[in-house]
């Protein structure tokens, strides 16, 4: 294992390496005056150790981290509170200085790994000007031949540490895949070998197979250097994989302290708990997934006291007294290390400690037990009632797709994203289709709606017969909009910005040319009454109709988009990754909602996901797409219990361990597929 | 880390743009009132041709004693309605086009895109003086071959815009209810590349000043004895010793109407772009 070379003079001294204490960051508002953002922060990180910060959007965890690299946004300043690194207060240091101890003291790795790198460096030349001035290969070093040997030298030897081959050096970071421009990155913000990483959502933007990659590298790494990380995520199953300590961030305040398999086993905040139970598990459908009320308040609108307290099942008047502090647990015995004590910031912990399941699996909820909900997990039940004889009269499958093929061109390369798919999607069924990025999902649902072309093979939807080679015209359009409707992922960008939720709705109902009445008042009224009952159906707020998509929360406006596509009456509903931009409380609700619907409209579901436990609390049956082919389609319980093809076993493995200190593969060595560059 | 001042940085844009609007409303109510209110613009006095600022005219005189800074006044009509005609009338060939071609693709794009960039591969002020002068000048025949050349900008920016919109997931959703690509485009696309437009329009306008003034200054603007900026900066250029302030007059005119524009264009636009995120 490489042992980094220490500058003359580096810090040796045990003991803390990072203590934030009561850090306070406030957004200077354009109109309202400064709002806390950050209140009161307090982390820890000790040399050789990796702590986790878990947050869902909004809750602030990037911008701690960005406090303590200096690195806030413009409009976001330190308002208070202390940022010592090994025993040095960095807030009170001029930037300069800051400046400098940046790559040294600290190095911060970014989220995306297509825009963090310079497009027009080689990967070897962004390594190198990190390298620091007295270490090997660094600038001090004389003669200019010797030292750009002895540069090369170091910079092949920090791309083996981080697993790549050495010519990788010469490579652009457009020619190379999105896991590898990770490790270069991660080999950069080690070139001046800090002691502490802070890595900002390093696995997002990654598949699953290289998601754990890098996880391992990262852990690998830090172990072997001695190093301090700090990884930030939204996603709790991450920390719970690779990090000794997790703090648990909301609105801006850290909720609850500990270790992972302390806080998986026994949460010790109602909101961890309810996070915990929120998340859907690839092993078991439930009836319902406990889902946490509400959404993360937007900075302005937090509640006093408990940032959580508006969302909590067990608020009490109590939860409102501002002072809202992380404490230790009265009845947890003396901390073993220091540093790795239990802390939690719910003010009534020690009455709702006792509640029979308080802090499992969000417990309010009657659905929320462990049982497994039988008849969906294998042949699901066929829906009773009128859905059912709608599903009896039309042995017309919802989506037939038969022997389709759909290729890019761009230039000279071909990219196939479709080879010879063929998949039924039945009436009144859910049917999954999962698969990584690029393997071509995304262009079948959009095919499937008509935004998308095919080059041949047979596309019906719900008997509406396709024309391979090209987009269909106006007429065709409307007949497919009675059958199918879509709704899209990203709820930034799905509803028209600048008209409000009722007017997309009206147009939504006139398109389908479904407004009824005979004077123009009657058709006003029923269109009012129809839109405020499909507002209703999908859980938002009757005053939601008069606003505009920016004045709602991303799942509001998810809800807006699956109402706008309902208006239509429509026999599938394709689902485009839908809740994949949502935090995991939102997305809960949102899949609750969608079951829901299901059950009681009866239409059928085309649900595009590369999660695979989403899959699996949602679908019926699950098809596995694997570059532009099906490779696997059954019963979701079949394919998820017991896969048959390797495609689909890969997948399930590389899902980070369910139980921390389960000596999961992800700190293992490389897997398949993350081979250095040949 | 230094905390930005935001005090004087969100001052200084609205003292700027009230100041721009106070002159832009000035300006607008010379163009429109301007010969009105006054209407002896024209008086002649040759005795006291030529005269430097003082005795009644505050800017002096020209060649033919009229008073500089009422002709000034006066020659915002024929200066400002102009350019605006051109800004306008180029901005709905821009859009029309634009949008079309946009939204649209294929063969309407290609005709769009090669006819925009073969007028833009033209020099549009030589090609408005040839044009002007072979059609024997004329205000009106200057304002429509501006017109057609300042059009293949728009198109270009509009067709821009819309192609960033295009593939937006509200669009895709607006064309998987079944709505009519009419409706998609005026009633989806349109109104989200508006803030592109007006202020576009906006530094249309001021390009037009500028560009009417030349043309004018080279006679093919307006006809001789009308008021206009470019044509009195033209004429009153040989006085420049013994009224300075005649040429430079109508020349801070110009200046002046063309600086306002371009920044009002350019407050619109971030107005317009705050509004929507």
């Amino acid at each position: 294992m490489y042992v980094p070379a220490r500058g003359p003079g580096g810090p040796t001294t045990p003991g803390t390496l990072l203590e934030v204490t009561g850090l306070r960051v406030v957004a200077d508002g354009a109109l309202s005056g400064p709002e806390v953002v950050l209140d009161g922060v307090d982390l820890r990180v000790a040399p050789g150790e990796c702590i986790g910060v878990v947050g869902e959007s909004g809750s602030g965890k990037s911008l701690a981290v960005r406090a303590v690299v200096g690195l806030l946004p413009d409009g976001t300043r330190t308002d208070g509170g202390s940022v010592r690194l090994r025993d040095q207060e960095i807030l009170d240091l001029p930037p300069a200085a800051r400046q400098a101890r940046r790559g040294r003291g600290v190095a911060l790795l970014m989220q995306n790994p297509f825009t963090m790198l310079h497009p027009q460096l080689t990967c070897g030349s962004q390594i190198a000007d990190g390298l620091r001035p007295g270490a090997p290969g660094g600038p001090a070093v004389s003669g200019r031949r010797v030292r750009r040997a002895a540069e090369r030298a170091e910079v092949a030897r920090r791309l083996a540490e981080v697993g790549l081959a050495p010519e990788t050096a010469d490579r652009y970071p457009h020619e190379l895949s999105g896991g590898m421009r990770q490790r270069v990155a991660v080999a950069a913000a080690l070139a001046g070998d800090p002691d502490l990483l802070i890595a900002d959502e390093p696995t997002t933007a990654l598949d699953a197979a290289n998601q754990r990659a890098v996880l391992g590298l990262l852990r690998r790494l830090q172990a072997g250097r001695g190093m301090g990380l700090v990884l930030i995520t939204h996603d709790l199953r991450v920390a719970f994989s690779a990090c000794d300590r997790v703090y648990v961030l909301y609105a801006g305040a850290v909720l609850e302290q500990g270790s992972p398999a302390e806080l998986e086993s026994d949460p010790r905040h109602p909101y961890t708990a309810g996070l915990l139970a929120a998340e859907p598990s690839v092993h078991e459908r439930l009836p319902r997934l406990p889902a946490i009320a509400g959404s993360v308040p937007a900075p302005g609108r937090r509640p006093d006291g408990c940032p959580f307290a508006d969302r909590c099942p067990h608020a009490a008047p109590v939860c409102a007294t501002p002072g809202v502090l992380l404490r230790p647990l009265p009845h947890v015995p003396a901390p073993a290390a220091e540093g790795h004590q239990r802390l939690s910031a719910c003010v009534r912990l020690a009455e709702i400690a006792d509640r029979p399941g308080a802090l499992k699996g969000g417990a309010p909820l009657p659905a929320a037990g462990p049982a497994k909900a039988a008849p969906a997990d294998g042949a699901p039940a066929p829906v009773s009632g009128d859905p059912a004889v709608r599903t009896a009269a039309a042995p017309v499958p919802a989506l037939l797709l038969e022997g389709v093929y759909r290729t890019f061109r761009s230039g000279a390369v071909r990219q196939a994203a479709a080879r010879g798919v063929s998949l039924t999607v039945p009436q009144g069924r859910v049917t999954a289709l999962v698969g990584e990025s690029g393997s071509g999902k995304t262009t079948l649902a959009r095919i499937a709606v008509g935004l998308e072309t095919f080059d041949e093979g047979r596309v019906e939807v719900g008997g509406v017969a396709l024309a391979p080679g090209r987009r269909p015209g106006h007429g065709e359009r409307v007949r497919l909009a009675g059958q199918a409707q879509i709704v899209f992922q990203d709820p930034y960008s799905s509803l028209p910005p600048l008209r409000t939720v009722e007017a997309t709705m009206r147009e939504a109902l006139a398109a389908a040319g479904q407004i009824r009445g005979a004077s123009r008042r009657e058709r006003a009224e029923w269109t009012r009454d129809r839109i405020g009952e499909l507002l209703t159906q999908t859980g938002l707020p009757a005053g939601c109709a008069t606003r505009r998509p920016a004045a709602l929360s991303g799942g509001e406006r998810q809800r807006v988009a699956v109402a706008r596509a309902l208006a239509v009456r429509p026999r599938l509903l394709v689902c485009d990754e839908v809740v994949s931009a949502l935090d995991v409380s939102v997305q809960a609700q949102l899949l609750n909602l969608l079951t829901d619907l299901q059950r009681a409209e009866g239409f059928a579901v085309l649900f595009i996901t590369h999660d695979l436990g989403v899959a699996r609390q949602i679908a019926d049956e699950v098809a596995v797409m694997y570059r532009g082919e099906l490779v696997e389609q059954g019963a979701a319980a079949d394919v998820l219990d017991r896969p048959r093809h390797a495609w689909t076993r890969r997948m399930l493995a590389a899902l980070p361990p369910a139980a921390v200190g389960r000596p999961g593969p992800a700190i293992g060595p490389l897997g398949p597929g993350e081979q250095p560059l040949q | 880390m230094t905390p930005r001042t935001p005090f004087r940085a969100r001052r200084i844009p609205g003292v700027l743009t009230f100041v721009c609007g106070s002159l832009a409303l000035i300006l607008g109510v010379a163009a429109v009132a301007g010969q009105w209110i006054l209407p002896h613009w024209d008086r002649q006095n040759l005795l006291t041709g030529a005269a430097m600022p003082g005795g009644g005219h505050p800017l002096g005189t020209d060649e033919l004693g009229r008073d500089i800074a009422q002709m000034v006044v006066a020659g915002a009509r024929s200066t400002l309605s102009g350019a605006a005609v051109v800004a306008v009338g180029s901005m709905l060939v821009g859009n029309v086009l634009g949008v079309t071609a946009g939204y649209l693709g294929g063969l309407t794009d290609m005709f769009v895109r090669r006819w925009a960039d073969l007028l833009l591969a033209l020099p549009a002020l030589l090609v408005t003086i040839v044009v002007a002068g072979i059609g024997g000048g004329g205000y009106a025949l200057a304002v429509a071959v501006l017109v057609v050349l300042t059009s293949p900008g728009d198109v270009r920016l509009v067709r821009a815009a819309v192609l960033e919109q295009r593939h937006r997931a509200y669009v895709e959703a607006a064309e998987t209810l079944g709505l009519s690509r009419t409706t998609v485009m005026v009633r989806h696309i349109w109104p989200n590349v508006l803030p592109v437009v007006v202020a576009n329009t906006l530094l249309n306008f001021a390009g037009s000043v500028v560009a009417l003034s030349s043309l004018s200054f080279l006679g093919l603007g307006v006809p001789p004895g009308a008021p206009d900026w470019g044509r009195m900066l033209s004429e009153n250029r040989t006085l420049l010793y013994d009224n300075p302030s005649a040429a430079l007059a109508p020349a801070v005119a110009i200046i002046v109407s063309a600086v306002v524009l371009n920044l009002l264009g350019d407050r619109l636009f971030e107005a317009f772009s705050d509004r929507r995120s």
